[in-house]
């Protein structure tokens, strides 16, 4: 019998993350330009995956700017959500895909973005043990957050431009709460 | 020299990136003297050896969480007038109040933009420049 058939299939999309422990939930996304982060505490067994798409000057994360705070702080949410399910920070694994160069106006941010992800684990010390990024050619992501387990096909030229036309461009202002400060 | 030149300030975080970029922050605001730490128990061994008028603090640490600091700062009678600001990935309606139920002056959800965080410094020591 197939195994995978019989697993919950979660679909991560732009801007989300999630987090599971259950060896039978498979995350899955689809990436043109945007990166997705997988993470996983092989001790706990508990994994999660980001997607998200930065505008092209958040290349480093301690470059300051909105759109730098915007992209840590999605990688913080799924640290923290890993942390809160038992994981813990040090033996944090990691493994980045996505950012595929297309369009030519827009041929830098799929790279950069890839590299905001590097540059960010490498600072945080968490270890880059499995990377696909770049290239022509989207990306359909599965990945088995409890294992680690990744596996990825490649997308056609269109629908690589179907992916990266339905990629939302730059987000800069999310809003998290429904007022960003209380004054007491 | 600015109000914003006086105030010496601890950041704690702990991601090294968060870090960095709340520093970068500040020294935008212009505050020169900016110290930090990555977690809570890190925080209050800075602030109990060199108390700082501005504690800016992630909620979400290992070992002491940004509450926990909170109250071990407003416990100590040589750092419980300290300003304090919590900064929180997870915006939440408890989380707020409890912060402020234990003396927090204000609650900013990251990611928080430049403005933003001048605007909660201000409104607790006026106008910075």
């Amino acid at each position: 019998m197939n195994m995978e058939a019989v697993g919950k299939r979660v679909h991560v999309i732009q801007g989300e993350y999630k987090v599971f422990n259950d060896p039978n939930v498979v995350l899955s996304t689809i990436l043109g330009s945007c990166v997705a982060a997988c993470m996983r505490d092989p001790v706990v067994g508990v994994g999660g995956m980001n997607h998200f798409l930065l505008p092209g000057s958040a290349s480093s994360p301690a470059s300051g700017g909105d759109a730098t705070r915007y992209g840590v702080h999605l990688m913080e949410l799924l640290i923290n959500g890993l942390l809160k399910q038992g994981a813990r920070r040090d033996r944090l694994e990691a493994k980045i895909f996505g950012g595929a160069k297309t369009i030519a106006r827009f041929s830098n941010v799929g790279e950069q973005n890839a590299a905001f992800a590097r540059q960010f684990l490498l600072d945080e010390g968490i270890r880059i043990v499995g990377e696909s990024t770049g290239g022509e050619h989207g990306r359909k992501l599965e990945y088995w957050p409890s294992s680690g387990r990744a596996r990825q096909y490649a997308l056609t030229g269109v629908e690589t431009q179907r992916t990266v036309q339905l990629e939302v461009r730059p987000v800069v202002a999310p809003r998290p709460v429904e007022s960003s400060i209380e004054f007491f | 020299m600015s109000i914003a030149e006086k105030i010496k300030v601890l950041i704690v975080d702990d991601q090294v990136t968060s870090r960095l970029l709340l520093g970068d922050a500040l020294q935008q605001l212009g505050f020169k003297q900016i110290t930090a730490a990555g977690d809570g128990e890190q925080g209050m061994k800075i602030m109990a050896q060199n108390p700082h008028h501005l504690v800016i603090s992630d909620f979400n640490m290992p070992k002491m969480d940004g509450l926990g600091l909170l109250q071990a700062v407003r416990s100590n009678p040589a750092t419980k007038k300290a300003a304090f600001i919590i900064l929180t990935a997870q915006g939440d309606r408890a989380l707020v109040q409890k912060a402020a139920a234990l003396g927090a002056n204000n609650v900013l959800a990251k990611p928080f933009t430049i403005e933003k965080m001048k605007a909660a410094i201000e409104a607790v020591f006026g106008a910075l420049k």
